[in-house]
């Protein structure tokens, strides 16, 4: 489509409604939404295009452009991109120079000295950050309270910055053992490769992750040098391509901690990106249980090779401080999501031991499951539905594709002879299993960290989230389920809603005694400021700005620290923080020991804010008694869990009106995903576009 | 049919087994996060696992694989001598070698889960433990000659009786270990994580009854069989033998030699390790749990049977090894460094069935592991810390590509302390740690490079145990297939003088402050003729400088150690 279609398109619209649009770059699908100051809505869905990304984004934003939405009075856009985790496992990052204290060349070398695979003979050798011919030694040591050891000299400084200039890199990465402790030797090998090398982007350590750990804080760094290169082109062009269609707003882009990070910030920070996947989403469950006053939620996610769980327990998404990537560990706040390979798509079979496996392989996008008709013949989760009547013949996938019951029925009935049951009690039992993963990965979330999953809200999106959100409801005595409005494109509905965040960590490694809180405490205080106010420039009103903190402690000889939230006032709360560990401990472990003294690791802030632009939602219509649509279909269907097959209605979520109550068994069909509702549970649509699945009796 | 003759129909068997594993992680889960221990949380050294009521291993959680098939024997152990007492709510611990356990380090929490009076299974844990006492600091040592000197023995006894901690057991424990806190913390997160395994296991009964459970658990280990037998199948027949050597006896003796004799005929396969060495004077001596272990990862790892880890894995496999052998040792042989000859005996099974399967064929990989603990102090508060340490080296080339440079290999996994770590807890300096270029086995696809890496002493004299091997040449890594070897060893103590002393691969003695523990460990054994080797990758291994013998052809002198390996061979 071409700016001048999205020119007359505008010209249909009233020029004063603003608009917040969202751009979710996915591996099949480039997914948008806009929401109106007025409370409009739309949505758009290309395909992606991963040779170069920023053609799909502005692909979706024509499609909205041709629906009304003006880029003239866009005043946001929230970005979810793959470009930094695409480009590491397509090896294809900038070629880095690195700077490290002598006798330490190799550390990302032997990377921690283990391997990720205990018994494979054969591993493939992960991808080297940076070649061994472009790792350099620095003379100059620190010791561990960060005093000079071998003092690092101006002719050293001066040898270090020729030599890396005559290696020509595209970014440098310095790292100095100890420099989360004392950062002057790195401070200045940075300076003086900046000044040696102009527009080339040095990274330091200490300033990309101020932990202790050399092997983590220098692969952060080596990680954020490699891909500040390919994230600042990508946004450089996406920005031009805007500029050329007059788009005004700002842009925001998802960061793996859940929250968004200013465009201009965005390559400094490039290693904060690389798990941003599944944090769309989890925002998105965020916000819509904030907008429905919940603050209990689990997210789940799944399509059609993986589910992704994540508990939400206070509002916000948790995170964990560290992450590894395809064998590289990151050093960066990011969405604690547990993942496994159980979707939609996940592939069935019998092994020799006679043995049901249900993934983790999937049958992807392309062969897809036997029941898509594209020349797969494997058994998949999505085949057993079929099988099952929970998808119909008539229902469409993505809004297009029809499915192959006969093709369906054969798969599956060879996984049921190797096992001895027919194709029914085969489907019913791939079912079982799948939902038996599902409920492992809830519990891993829930139970695992001593939490009862039945006070929870289930937010259930994906493809294949809403099929089996009744089913969860049921076996692990959930509350309720919420299915929003685009289960297919919720992780864009999740960037409209996203706040921007800016985190930052210490690692002080002090006895945790009196007369450390006051050294704490400053470190807040000036940490908290310089946030708000990076924040602030960013278009945050710094009013809004809310911190939270956190302190990493353990009893000292202890090797992990526990996360222990400090507040999230103006102030951190220090004082209670010895109780509270001991407390947390207790909780997680069963065991604790008041006597024992305490190290304070590490100090966290996570600073927040929303964005001015961001969308209200929508007025909530007046509720009204609304009569119980006709199905458009009543179907045979196996219910996962039941014996005899029972007829089922099937409904189009269009007919979902605020106001109905509709029990249950039912199955409701939209374009890019089914819900299903169990016998004995309620559908209930709410004016948002909400659809709530509950247990009629309150079980 | 999956469940086949135990009346449980395929699909309940998956929902159930699926309970087992996962409570064997979160079992592990709990173990590890609270753990005070480094080699148990950094190091992952221990292992959760559930049992059937006879004491088979039916699920067990992936960790380190010289803990494979852990404990069972224990289990048993404790139904010999306390079988007709048992009681719910009853705790053991054990650390006996000669009673199923691995080595001394190595406590073992195992808790009975009774369901409705009965015996229904058994949860335990297995962890390595920094110190439980004995002559030197770290209770490791390879001169050792009895288990005996090897710290507090314990056959199995109850830590709980009928939920009550024994006290007294406590003390005497408290008593004898160097770090009582620590060991006693860990022994309680042992003991939570036991307790966790019984829950999980009561809500599976709760669920499917007490019945399907039992027959699951059992169903299990035949599901495991029957993916052995099918993988073994597919494997041509034949029959080939391999050899290997540990430098020594762990006192500086003659070489030990570690042989396996493997015969591959239908779905069977028998490994015969009657031609190693009879047992030895030093600690490097195996009880049979290491033996085992090392059988079921080199099984595991070659004929690749799509299998969960239990004890079914190997009910294909009969082992045969004499008892006084060095890999089935008599009561009291020392065997704290069990651990090298271990890495050793997976080497020799993997070059043994490489020779029986081409196609499946790996050069060898170090078997160094050098190991160091080192009675040390905390440089902050001052107390006795004891700083324990291991430093892989490279792994095996093969047919797909080069080895991993500086890794654990084979049945460890263990990472390196982390400098910044070591130097603030312990009062020495890491000053170097770095690959060694030219240590990788040369061919079409070359070997790991391995590690050199550099502890300074400060602060006062220090106690130093420390055990590596194949600083003999003739023991270095081997290639495959026309590939070369991967360099030896070497341990240097230099001088706070600056002078350069080899010392031999295994001992303990005391540094003064400023002098520096160096170790080398080995390279990989490399992959086919060196030949066939692309250009483009020796390009590369001259640009980095991971080849000298290529970037600089006429300088380097060939190692002294390579000389001699040449006389000797």
């Amino acid at each position: 489509m071409t700016p001048a279609v999205a020119g007359r398109a505008a010209a249909a619209r009233p020029e004063s409604e603003r608009w917040t649009v969202a751009v979710d770059v996915g591996g099949t699908f480039t997914d948008a939404v806009a929401v109106g100051s007025a409370g409009a809505r739309h949505v758009a869905k290309v395909p992606s295009t991963p040779d170069d990304p920023a053609l799909g984004f502005l692909a979706a934003l024509d499609e909205l452009a041709a629906m009304g939405v003006v880029p003239g009075s866009v005043g946001l856009i929230a970005h979810g991109t793959t470009v930094a985790t695409n480009a590491l496992v397509a090896q294809r990052v900038a070629r880095v120079v690195l700077v490290i204290t002598q006798g330490f060349r190799d550390l990302l070398g032997y990377r921690g000295g283990s391997r990720p695979d205990l018994y494979s003979l054969q591993p493939a050798p992960p991808l080297e950050l940076v070649a061994r011919c472009d790792r350099l030694e620095a003379v100059e040591r620190l010791d561990y309270a960060g005093r000079v050891v071998i003092p690092l000299t101006d002719g050293e400084v001066h040898r270090v910055a020729e030599a890396v200039a005559a290696r020509g890199p595209q970014a440098v990465v310095v790292a100095c053992l100890f420099s989360y402790r004392n950062d002057a030797h790195e401070a200045r090998l940075a300076r003086a490769i900046e000044r040696r090398l102009p527009g080339v982007p040095v990274t330091r350590s200490a300033a990309c992750a101020r932990e202790h750990r050399e092997y983590p804080r220098t692969a952060t760094a080596a990680l954020n040098a490699a891909l500040r290169p390919v994230v600042g082109q990508y946004l450089l062009r996406v920005d031009a391509h805007l500029r050329a269609r007059r788009t005004v707003g700002r842009m925001v882009v998802m960061q793996s901690s859940g929250g968004t990070v200013a465009a201009p910030r965005a390559e400094r920070e490039a290693h904060r990106l690389v798990v941003s996947g599944p944090a769309g989403g989890v925002s998105g469950a965020a916000a819509l249980g904030r907008c429905h006053g919940l603050d209990r939620l689990i997210s789940m996610d799944m399509g059609g090779t993986s589910l992704d769980v994540c508990l939400i327990d206070d509002g916000v998404p948790p995170v964990r401080p560290e992450q590894t990537v395809g064998g590289h560990p990151i050093l960066c706040p990011s969405v604690d999501v547990v993942a496994i390979g159980a979707g939609g798509g996940s592939l069935v079979r019998v092994d020799r031991a006679g043995r049901l496996r249900i993934g983790p392989a999937s049958a992807g996008a392309r062969p897809g499951p036997a029941a898509y008709g594209q020349g797969g013949t494997e058994a998949t989760v999505t085949d057993a539905h079929v099988v099952a009547g929970t998808l119909g013949a008539a229902t469409r996938l993505a809004g297009r594709l029809r499915l192959d019951p006969t093709a369906a029925r054969a798969a599956v009935a060879r996984v049921g002879r190797a096992l001895g049951l027919d194709p029914e009690a085969a489907a019913a039992g791939i079912l079982a299993v799948t939902l038996a993963q599902m409920t492992g990965a809830i519990r891993r979330v829930s139970v695992e960290r001593g939490l009862d999953p039945r006070g929870y809200t289930l937010v259930a999106f994906g493809g294949a989230g809403p099929l089996h959100a009744g089913l969860l409801l049921r076996e692990m005595g959930l509350r309720q389920v919420a299915i929003p409005p685009e289960p297919g494109c919720f992780a864009a509905a999740g960037l409209v809603a996203s706040e921007l965040r800016m985190d930052e960590a210490r690692t002080v490694l002090w006895l945790l005694e009196p007369k450390v809180l006051p050294a704490a405490a400053r470190w807040c205080r000036e940490t908290a400021r310089t946030l708000t106010r990076a924040l602030a420039a960013d278009g945050v009103d710094p009013r809004r700005v809310r911190l939270r903190w956190r302190a990493d402690c353990r009893y000292r000889g202890q090797g992990y620290a526990l996360g222990i939230p400090l507040g999230s006032g103006v102030r951190a709360d220090l004082g209670g923080l010895r109780a509270a560990f001991d407390a947390a401990h207790l909780a997680a472990y069963g065991h604790a020991s008041p006597q024992e003294p305490v190290e304070l690791v590490t100090l966290r802030l996570a600073a927040h804010g929303p964005m001015p632009a961001a969308a209200p939602s929508p007025p909530a219509s007046p509720r009204r008694r609304v009569l119980g649509p006709t199905p458009v279909e009543r179907r045979r269907v196996v219910l996962p869990l039941a014996r005899r097959a029972v007829l089922v209605p099937v409904y189009q979520r269009e007919q979902m009106r605020p106001g109905l109550r509709l029990p249950g068994p039912a199955l409701v069909e939209q374009m890019d995903a089914t819900t299903l509702a169990l016998p004995g549970q309620v559908l209930v649509p709410d004016p948002q576009g909400t659809l709530w699945l509950r247990e009629a009796q309150g079980r | 049919m999956s469940a086949r003759g135990s009346g449980l129909d395929p699909i309940t068997f998956e929902l159930i087994h699926e309970g087992l594993v996962a409570a064997a992680l979160e079992m592990g889960g709990v173990l590890k996060r609270s753990s005070y221990s480094p080699i148990i949380r950094d190091m992952e050294d221990f292992s959760c696992a559930l049992f059937t009521a006879e004491g088979e291993l039916a699920a067990q959680a992936d960790y380190i694989p010289a803990q494979l098939g852990a404990m069972g024997l224990v289990v048993r152990s404790i139904l010999t001598r306390w079988g007709l007492t048992l009681a719910d709510g009853d705790v053991f611990l054990a650390n006996h070698p000669y009673l199923g356990a691995m080595h001394t380090p190595d406590l073992n929490v195992i808790r009975p889960v009774f369901h409705a009076g009965r015996l229904l299974a058994w949860a335990g844990t297995a962890a390595h433990h920094l110190d439980v006492g004995g002559v030197n600091p770290g209770t490791e040592g390879p001169a050792l000659q009895e288990v005996y000197a090897e710290g507090l023995l314990l056959p199995p006894v109850h830590l709980d009786r009928r939920g009550a901690e024994q006290a007294d057991l406590v003390q005497i424990l408290a008593a004898n270990v160097r770090d009582p806190a620590s060991t006693i913390a860990d022994l309680r997160g042992q003991r939570a994580a036991c307790r966790l395994g019984a829950a999980r296991l009561l809500e599976l009964v709760a669920r499917h009854g007490a019945l399907r459970v039992r027959a699951a658990l059992a169903e299990a280990l035949a599901a495991s069989a029957r993916a052995t037998r099918a993988a073994l199948l597919d494997l041509a027949d034949g029959a080939a033998s391999s050899e290997g050597f540990c430098d020594d006896d762990g006192r500086q003796g003659p070489p030990t030699r570690i042989h396996a004799q493997v015969r591959k005929r239908g779905a069977r396969l028998r490994i015969d390790l009657s031609g190693s060495s009879a047992q030895v004077a030093g600690a490097i001596n195996v009880p049979w749990a290491s033996t085992r272990a090392a059988v079921v990862y080199a099984v595991r790892a070659m004929v690749q049977p799509d299998a969960h880890v239990n004890d079914g894995l190997l009910e294909p496999v009969t082992l045969v090894c004499p008892e006084g052998s060095v890999l089935n040792p008599h009561f009291p042989a020392a065997v704290s460094v069990r651990h090298n000859t271990c890495q050793r005996l997976a080497d020799v099974l993997i070059r043994a069935l490489s020779a029986l399967w081409p196609e499946r064929a790996v050069a060898s990989s170090s078997t160094a592991f050098f190991a160091v603990n080192i009675g040390s102090r905390s440089p902050v508060h001052g107390g006795a810390a004891v700083l324990a340490d291991v430093a892989g080296g490279g792994t095996g080339a093969h047919a797909a590509g080069d080895g991993l440079d500086g890794v654990d290999t084979y049945l460890s996994n263990v990472g390196l302390m982390p400098v910044e770590v070591a130097e603030s807890q312990y009062t020495v300096r890491i000053r170097r740690t770095e690959l060694i270029p030219g240590s990788q086995g040369r061919g079409q696809f070359r070997g790991g490079l391995g590690l050199r890496r550099d502890y300074e002493i400060l602060d006062l004299p220090q106690c130093v145990t420390y055990y590596a091997e194949q600083t003999d040449p003739r023991f270095a890594p081997a290639g495959t297939a026309g590939g070369g070897p991967g360099r030896p060893s070497r341990l240097v103590r230099i001088d706070p003088s600056g002078r350069e002393v080899a010392i031999p691969s295994k001992g303990t003695a005391t540094f003064a402050p400023g002098s520096v523990l160096r170790v080398e460990t080995s390279g990989g054994g490399g992959y086919g003729p060196v030949r066939r080797r692309p250009a483009v990758l020796r390009r590369r291994d001259t640009s980095d400088g991971r080849d000298p013998i290529e970037s600089t052809p006429r300088q380097r002198p060939p190692a002294r150690a390579a000389r001699r390996a040449r006389r000797t061979v």
